[in-house]
C-alpha cells in the first residue's frame, strides 16, 4: 500500500479506498461539490469531533466561489482558508489511511492526485486522572492518560522552554501507533539521541499496546534482572527526569512514558522527597532501602537460621521459635513457600478480578484463610508475621515488585539447601547481575558504584534544595 | 571501553588479598604483622616499573601472566576446598567429599556467571561486595578488641624469622598477577591507582591479623586456619554468637577472588588470541580447576609462590620497561 499513490478520479480513488480498507463501516465518504467541483470528505466515525468538522470544515469549505479546476480549489483551500491548526497532505493510501484512522478529515478532489486532511480529532478519551500506581502526597494529583497528545501538553504546561524537543512518530505495522520521543536538546548528547533513535528504527513490531512492547528495543541484550528503563505516570516525574537530560518516550494508548535511562536508586525516589524536610526525606528513603531487602531476604534468612544457623539467635527468640515450629508438620521452606505461593495467588486474583469481588478475596483470604491456616497449626504465628512483612515491605518500592518476588523465592529456595551460603553465593550472582546492568553507557547502580560522591546527595542522603540547585545534575555524569 | 576506576582495581584485588588471609595457615604473631606488612612496603617499592609501564601490554609477557593467573587461581580455589570444612557450610554432607564437591561446584559456577559478565560489572560488584566484607570485617574486629587479652600477644609465636614473614607476605600477595594485568585496563594515573591498593591492603593486612592475633593468640599453635577461628571466638554479643556472619564473608570473598584471577586470565586469552572469543570465561576456569589438582600439595604461604609474586610484580615488568626504553633509544638514533 506504501508504493500505492493517490488516483486522480474520484469515482476510482473512493472505489480503491473502499477496496483497501475492506468496505469498513467506520470509513464515512460524503460526496460534494465545492467551487462547482467534485470532492469528497472522509472521515473515521468516532475519531472526530462533529461540532468542529461542521463549523470549521464543512461550513466554509462549502461556501467556496466558483472555481475553474480542482488545482485552483485545493490551493484557494490551502491559501485562503486555515480550516485548521493541522493540514498535513496525503499522495499515497498509506499516508492517507494514517491520518484517516489518526481522526483527520480527508478531502479529496476529482483530478488531484492528493489529499488535504484536517486535524479535526475529537474521540473519546479518559479525563486526566490521579495516577492510581504512584501515589503522592504533595505533589500535583495529574497523572497520564491514553491519549499522548494530551500527554505531551502536560509535559509542555511544566516545562515551557524551546530547549524541550518533542519528535513525533509512527511505529507498528498494524497499529500506526503515535509516538513521541521528548528529551531536552542542551542536556542530551546528540550521539546518545542517535543511539536511541537506532533503536527505535529496529521496532517492526505489528503493534504497540504497552510500554512492555518497545522496552526490549531500547534495554541491553543480556538477561537482566531489573529494567534499565524506567517508567512513570506522573507528568512531574517526567519532567524532573527530563531536566536530568534523560530522554521518554510517550506511546498513543498507554498512560505510561518510558524513560531511558534508569538507574537503580531513583526507584526509591518520589516526588514526595522533595516536599518534605531533608531529614525526614532522608529517614524515608533508608525505610526503603530496608523495606527492598527485608523483602527480598527476610524469609530466606528466617529460614536459613532457624533451620542451620540457630546460634544467630539469642535464647529467649530461640525458644519463643522452637515452641511455635514444633507444632506445624511441614518444614520450615515449605510452610514459606507455601505461604508466599498462597499470597501470590490471591494478589493476581485481587487484581484480576471485578474490584467488588477484589475485596472480598482479600477479606476470604486474609482473614479467613490466614486465620485458619495459623489455628488449625498448618502455619506457625512467627512465620506468617515474617511473610507478611517481607510482602508488604515489597510495596514500598512497587517499581521493583517483580523481580523482588521472583528474588524472594529464589533466595528462600537457597537457604533452604544451604543456609546462609547459598544466600551469600545467589548474592553474589544478583549483585554481579545489577552491576552488569547498562544501557547507552549509563550504569544502573551509579552512583554506588561506579562510585560518585556528588550523587551520594540524592541517594544516600536528601540535600536541601538550595544545595541541589547548585549541584545541577545531569545523568550524563554516570556516563561511561 | 573495559575500563576499571581506581577503586574497583583495588576492591578486586582486596578482595583477593583478604581471601588469602583467610585461608593462611599456620600461626600468626607480631613477628608475622611486621613481616607481612614490611612486605606490604617492599611490594609498593617493587611495583615502581610496573607503574612507570601503566600496567602489563606485551603479549610474551601475557604468557607468564597467563599461566600464573590460573596458578594462583588454583590455588584459592585449594584453599577454599580445604578452608570450608573449618567453617559450618550447612549441607548435609557438606563435611563429604560429595558435598565438598557440590559447594566447590557452586562457587565455580558462581565464578563462571561472574566473570563472564566481564571486568566491568565485576569491578562494580567487587566495590560492593568489599564495602559489606569491610563491615563484616570491622564487626569481628571491633568484638576482637573488645574482648582484647594482651597477654595473646606475647603467646602468639609463628616460629619463623622476620625474613621468612617477609617471603610469607609476598605469598598471601598472589593478587600481584591480577595487578600487573588489571592496572592496564584502570583510568586515571597509575601511581594513584597502585597506591590506594598497597594503602588499602596495608590497612586490611595490619587489621586482620592483628585481630587474629589478640583474639586467638593463645590457641595459634592448635589452629590450622588462625583468621577463620578468630571470627570463630570473637563475638561481639554475650547472648548469641555471630561466627556464621564469617561464613557470609568467606562465600562471597572466595567466589569473587577467584572470579577475578578468572576474568584477568580470560582477558589475557583474549589478548593472546584474538580470534578466541566465546568460552574464554569457561576455558579459564577449567584451567584453573585442573590447576587446582596439580598445586594440591603445595600451601598458601610457601616459599615458591612469594618467588612467583616477585616475578610478576617486579622482574617481568622490570624487563619490559628496559626493553622498551632500549627500543625508544635504538628508535630516537635511527
Amino acid at each position: 500500500m506504501e508504493e500505492l499513490k493517490i488516483i486522480p478520479d474520484l469515482k476510482q480513488n473512493i472505489k480503491k479506498i473502499r477496496e483497501l480498507s475492506g468496505n469498513s463501516s467506520d470509513i464515512l465518504v460524503n460526496e460534494f461539490y465545492a467551487g462547482g467541483i467534485h470532492c469528497a470528505l472522509l472521515c473515521c466515525e468516532g475519531m472526530l469531533s462533529v461540532s468542529i468538522i461542521t463549523e470549521l470544515v464543512l461550513e466554509p469549505i462549502t461556501h467556496i466561489p466558483q472555481k475553474n479546476d480542482i488545482h485552483e480549489l485545493f490551493r484557494h483551500i490551502q491559501d485562503r482558508l486555515l480550516l485548521s491548526t493541522d493540514r498535513p497532505t496525503a499522495e499515497d493510501y498509506n499516508t492517507l489511511f494514517r491520518l484517516l484512522h489518526s481522526g483527520f478529515a480527508v478531502l479529496l478532489g476529482d483530478g488531484i492526485d492528493k489529499a488535504l486532511a484536517f486535524g479535526v480529532q475529537g474521540y473519546f478519551s479518559r479525563g486526566i486522572q490521579e495516577p492510581s500506581g504512584e501515589g503522592n502526597i504533595m505533589g500535583a494529583h495529574e497523572g497520564f492518560i491514553e491519549n499522548v497528545r494530551t500527554n505531551m501538553s502536560q509535559i509542555r504546561r511544566r516545562l515551557k522552554t524551546p530547549d524541550l524537543v518533542m519528535e513525533l512518530f509512527v511505529r507498528g505495522e498494524k497499529s500506526k501507533t503515535d509516538m513521541c520521543l521528548c528529551y531536552m536538546k542542551d542536556r542530551v548528547p546528540a550521539k546518545l539521541m542517535e543511539k536511541i533513535r537506532s533503536s527505535l528504527d529496529d521496532i517492526e513490531l505489528e503493534s504497540i499496546l504497552s510500554t512492555g512492547y518497545i522496552q526490549p528495543f531500547v534495554e541491553s541484550n543480556r538477561f537482566e534482572l531489573f529494567s534499565s528503563t524506567g517508567t512513570t505516570e506522573r507528568p512531574d516525574v517526567l519532567c524532573s527526569r527530563l531536566i536530568e537530560g534523560r530522554v521518554a518516550i510517550l506511546i498513543d494508548g498507554v498512560p505510561f512514558a518510558v524513560v531511558i535511562p534508569k538507574l537503580f536508586c531513583e526507584s526509591f525516589q518520589t516526588l514526595d522527597d522533595y516536599s518534605f524536610k531533608p531529614y525526614y526525606s532522608t529517614f524515608i528513603r533508608w525505610i526503603k532501602y530496608g523495606a527492598f531487602i527485608i523483602s527480598i531476604l527476610l524469609p530466606a534468612v528466617y529460614a536459613a537460621i532457624v533451620m542451620y544457623h540457630p546460634e544467630l539467635l539469642n535464647s529467649t527468640l530461640l525458644m519463643l521459635l522452637v515452641e511455635s515450629e514444633k507444632k506445624a508438620p511441614l518444614s520450615i521452606v515449605t510452610e514459606v513457600t507455601g505461604v508466599l505461593l498462597m499470597y501470590e495467588i490471591i494478589r493476581e486474583a485481587g487484581i484480576r478480578l471485578p474490584k467488588p469481588v477484589g475485596g472480598a478475596v482479600s477479606i476470604v483470604s486474609g482473614l479467613i484463610i490466614g486465620d485458619a491456616a495459623v489455628n488449625s497449626g498448618l502455619i506457625s504465628t512467627p512465620l506468617l508475621t515474617i511473610t507478611a512483612l517481607a510482602v508488604i515491605s515489597g510495596y514500598v518500592v512497587p517499581e521493583l515488585n517483580a523481580p523482588m518476588t521472583v528474588l524472594r523465592f529464589a533466595f528462600l529456595l537457597a537457604a533452604g539447601i544451604f543456609g546462609l551460603f547459598g544466600i551469600s553465593l545467589l548474592a553474589c550472582a544478583v549483585l554481579v547481575n545489577i552491576c552488569a546492568t547498562e544501557d547507552y553507557g549509563f550504569p544502573y547502580t551509579a552512583p554506588l558504584s561506579p562510585f560518585s560522591k556528588r550523587g551520594l546527595s540524592d541517594t544516600a542522603v536528601r540535600t536541601g534544595m538550595k544545595k541541589m540547585q547548585k549541584r545541577g545534575f545531569t545523568v550524563e555524569e554516570y556516563h561511561e | 571501553m573495559n575500563e576499571i576506576t581506581r577503586s574497583q582495581l583495588a576492591a578486586m584485588l582486596l578482595i583477593t588479598d583478604a581471601f588469602a588471609l583467610f585461608c593462611f595457615t599456620g600461626s600468626i604473631s607480631l613477628m608475622t604483622v611486621a613481616g607481612l606488612s614490611a612486605g606490604i612496603l617492599l611490594q609498593m617499592a617493587l611495583a615502581v616499573p610496573l607503574i612507570k609501564l601503566g600496567g602489563i601490554k606485551v603479549r610474551a609477557a601475557y604468557f607468564f601472566y597467563l599461566i600464573y593467573l590460573i596458578m594462583w587461581g588454583g590455588l584459592l580455589l585449594e584453599m577454599q576446598w580445604k578452608t570450608s570444612k573449618h567453617i559450618y557450610i550447612p549441607y548435609e554432607n557438606s563435611a563429604g567429599i560429595w558435598g565438598k564437591l557440590l559447594i566447590s561446584g557452586l562457587i565455580a559456577a558462581v565464578c563462571l556467571y561472574i566473570s563472564s559478565a566481564g571486568i566491568k560489572a565485576m569491578g562494580r560488584a567487587s566495590v560492593i561486595a568489599a564495602f559489606i566484607g569491610a563491615i563484616c570485617l570491622l564487626i569481628a574486629a571491633v568484638s576482637g578488641i573488645s574482648h582484647l587479652d594482651p597477654e595473646n600477644f606475647s603467646r602468639a609465636e609463628s616460629g619463623r624469622t622476620l625474613t621468612e614473614e617477609l617471603i610469607t607476605g609476598f605469598a598471601v600477595s598472589g593478587g600481584t598477577g591480577s595487578l600487573a594485568i588489571l592496572l592496564g585496563i584502570t583510568k586515571g594515573r597509575s601511581l594513584k591507582n597502585v597506591s590506594l591498593y598497597f594503602i588499602g591492603k596495608g590497612i586490611l593486612t595490619a587489621a586482620v591479623t592483628l585481630t587474629a592475633v589478640s583474639v586467638a593468640g593463645g590457641i595459634m599453635e592448635i589452629t590450622d586456619f588462625p583468621v577463620v577461628t578468630a571470627a570463630q571466638v570473637s563475638q561481639p554479643f554475650s547472648s548469641q554468637r555471630i561466627d556464621s556472619l564469617f561464613l557470609i564473608v568467606f562465600a562471597i570473598f572466595a567466589v569473587f577472588s577467584i572470579a577475578v584471577q578468572t576474568a584477568a586470565s580470560a582477558y589475557v586469552l583474549g589478548e593472546l588470541f584474538p580470534k578466541f572469543v566465546r568460552f574464554r570465561s569457561s576455558v579459564s576456569l577449567l584451567l584453573i580447576i585442573g590447576a587446582a589438582f596439580l598445586l594440591w600439595k603445595i600451601p598458601l604461604n610457601s616459599g615458591i609462590i612469594g618467588i612467583g609474586a616477585i616475578i610478576a610484580l617486579f622482574v617481568i615488568p622490570f624487563i619490559v620497561l628496559i626493553f622498551k626504553s632500549l627500543g625508544m633509544r635504538k628508535g630516537r638514533v635511527q
